[in-house]
């Protein structure tokens, strides 16, 4: 019985590294091999009950235009991304098998319109940024003020590789978020 | 926490020691004897508080870890932080080889080591989520949670981690099945094999060994609570069906309650006898209403039928029919037909009364509400009989909601009603007053 329980507790502590170390290991894999694109967004600040404070940023570039025949929600498709001439990411095509080369998403659809072609509009599941929690407030405020200057462009910068995507900063002007909450709570009122 | 009966008495013994020893009843020596004999006994009062505290701490310990690893440090480096969230993990794991090697067999170290590791794990997956900004999905998470906590109850046989797994289990199901948006119109299937993986560990730990402690009860409520929550999650368009999965559901804890090994000495203490017979009465009340009636007698064309019969709710009525169907043969096997509680039968009466519904709906309705006074009548019956308070009352407050659900819906006049009212509650008052009066004569 006590090799039986050892046996256990070994395969135990292994599938519980298992679980983050494969996390760790794919989200590096993009981390350091993506390509970068930069994710037109809008952020609010909600909060998790494991991980914290983090804020929701809401993409433009969310759907591409297909024949809506094709698809269905929810299912599986791959996303390839370009960029237009401003320098943001824009979907260049839907697939339901893998591309050959990366960088490409794999996502869900989420909604299908009627009609040829037709918005499918599918999940982009780097969606958090988390924020130390008395600074996603702060980041999300600072977002909306600068908001008020309509040359103001916020985005994510999102690395990605053979179907996974890592957030990996968001900016407001070029200027980490980060830094901006932190320069704003240096500055005297 | 109350002292036992056998601490009690030691305390007695040890309290008449040197009174017996100065009549020269015992030797000095044997009285020595005795003192050291319950001084090595363990004391089971001390222990079970050491158990609650040692629960407790690893709860707290692991819950506040979670909170400030949430707190998100961004002056940390990310490696940093992993190291960090990883950590608790690593020690929960530490303390539980150590334990497993010596072989440690104090419940407090394997409840508490269980407890704190069950939330090192949901630590270990939220910092990466954390430090990589991974969306994630909260349902698989919690699946993953869970699924990587089922080998520590086993590892330790801890009940206290048993009791958060079935917890996670059911919060996977119903996040699945009721709460999340994005999963409209997925069922939770795996909740069925998950829950299922915890019973091999209550039949060795409590059914096996004959053993019926205050984890055991925990256990049973929660397990018997979870299935109930989590039963509507399958349920998508045709709710007139799952009525009968219920009263299935309901009546197969009844029965289960009635076999021996499942049997306690207080009616609170049988989560099966009491979720599932509140379970029955509840929805028999439900439906001396006309609405289900109305509802099952307006299907009933033959296309509506088929497509009735290839549903989901069909095929989970059919399973959990046929599992009551199949424990009360056990049951009847096992025990005389008079011994055995009239609400097993429940299931059997609510099929028959599905089937004469679809055509006769307002006789079905009629004999819903006699099942239900033939039931109250029962229960009444029964406590008289056992001399239980509880019971007599739980039949008299079933009569009561009886009448109270038709003083909505029928024609009496108030006359009737009222009287019906003042005829309840003389028997609430002579009844209690009989059984006691009983109770005096008898002491």
């Amino acid at each position: 019985m006590k090799t039986f329980t050892i046996i256990l507790f070994v395969f135990m502590c292994a599938a519980q590294w298992l679980v983050p170390g494969k996390m760790i290991y794919d989200s590096e894999d993009v981390v350091t091999g993506g390509t970068v694109f930069k994710f037109k967004t809008q952020p609010v600040d909600p909060s998790d009950p494991f991980r914290g404070k983090y804020i929701t940023l809401s993409f433009d570039a969310n759907s591409i235009l297909a024949d809506s025949a094709d698809w269905q929600s929810p299912g599986e498709v791959y996303i390839t991304f370009t960029t237009d001439s401003a320098g943001f990411a824009k979907p260049a095509s839907i697939s339901s098998t893998a591309p050959a080369a990366a960088p490409y998403l794999h996502t869900t659809v989420l909604y299908v319109d009627s009609g040829d072609p037709a918005p499918i509009t599918f999940d982009l599941p780097f969606d958090r940024f988390y924020l130390e929690e008395s600074k996603a407030s702060e980041a999300e405020k600072a977002y909306w003020e600068a908001q008020r200057d309509s040359a103001q462009v916020a985005y994510g910068v999102v690395r990605i590789g053979a179907g996974n995507a890592v957030l990996t900063d968001v900016m407001i002007n070029d200027r980490s978020i980060v830094d901006l909450v932190n320069a704003m709570n240096q500055t005297p009122e | 926490m109350s002292t036992t009966p056998a601490i009690s008495m030691s305390k007695q013994i040890l309290k008449e020691l040197p009174e017996l020893v100065r009549a020269n009843v015992i030797s000095e020596e044997t009285a020595k004897r005795i003192a050291d004999h319950y001084d090595a006994q363990p004391n089971p009062s001390t222990n079970r508080l050491l158990i609650v505290f040692s629960i407790l701490g690893g709860l707290l310990v692991s819950m506040g870890l979670v909170l400030i690893v949430a707190h998100n440090w961004d002056e940390l480096p990310k490696g940093m932080k992993l190291l960090v969230g990883l950590l608790p993990m690593l020690i929960g794991q530490a303390v539980c080889g150590y334990i497993v090697i010596k072989n440690i067999p104090s419940r407090a170290w394997r409840e508490g080591c269980g407890v704190f590791l069950c939330f090192a794990i949901a630590l270990s997956i939220s910092i990466v989520g954390q430090v990589y900004n991974i969306e994630g999905n909260f349902g698989r998470f919690l699946m993953v949670w869970m699924l990587l906590t089922l080998p520590v109850v086993y590892v330790l046989r801890s009940p206290a981690t048993a009791m958060l797994y079935i917890v996670g289990v059911t919060w996977y199901a119903c996040e699945v099945g009721y709460f999340s948006y994005s999963s409209r119109g997925v069922q939770p299937w795996k909740y069925w094999p998950m829950l299922l993986l915890i019973l091999p560990f209550c039949y060795t730990e409590f059914i096996l060994k004959g053993v019926k402690n205050n984890f055991y009860y925990f256990i049973s409520w929660l397990f018997t609570l979870s299935i109930a929550v989590c039963l509507g999650c399958f349920e998508s368009d045709n709710e007139e069906m799952v009525v009968i999965t219920y009263m299935s559901l309901f009546s197969a804890f009844v029965i289960l309650s009635q076999m021996k090994m499942f049997e306690t000495n207080r009616v609170l203490t049988n989560a099966f006898l009491v979720v599932g017979s509140l379970g029955i009465m509840g929805l028999l009340l439900l439906l001396s209403f006309d609405w289900y009636w109305d509802e099952l007698g307006s299907i009933s064309t033959d296309g509506i039928k088929f497509y009735f019969a290839l549903s989901i709710e069909f095929y989970f009525a059919l399973i959990f029919t046929v599992l009551a169907a199949t424990l009360l043969v056990l049951l009847l096997r096992s025990k005389p037909l008079a011994e055995v509680n009239l609400k097993v039968f429940a299931f059997l009466l609510f099929i028959a009364l599905f089937v004469l519904g679809a055509e006769l709906p307002g006789a079905a309705q009629l004999l819903v509400n006699l099942v239900i006074l033939v039931f109250a009548v029962y229960t009444i019956r029964d406590g008289a009989t056992k001399n239980h308070l509880g019971i007599l009352n739980y039949g008299l407050l079933i009569i009561t909601a009886l009448i109270i659900c038709r003083f909505f819906d029928t024609d009496f006049s108030f006359v009737v009603r009222g009287l019906l009212f003042i005829g309840v509650g003389v028997g609430f008052f002579a009844a209690n007053l009989y059984m006691i009066r009983k109770r005096k004569q008898s002491s």
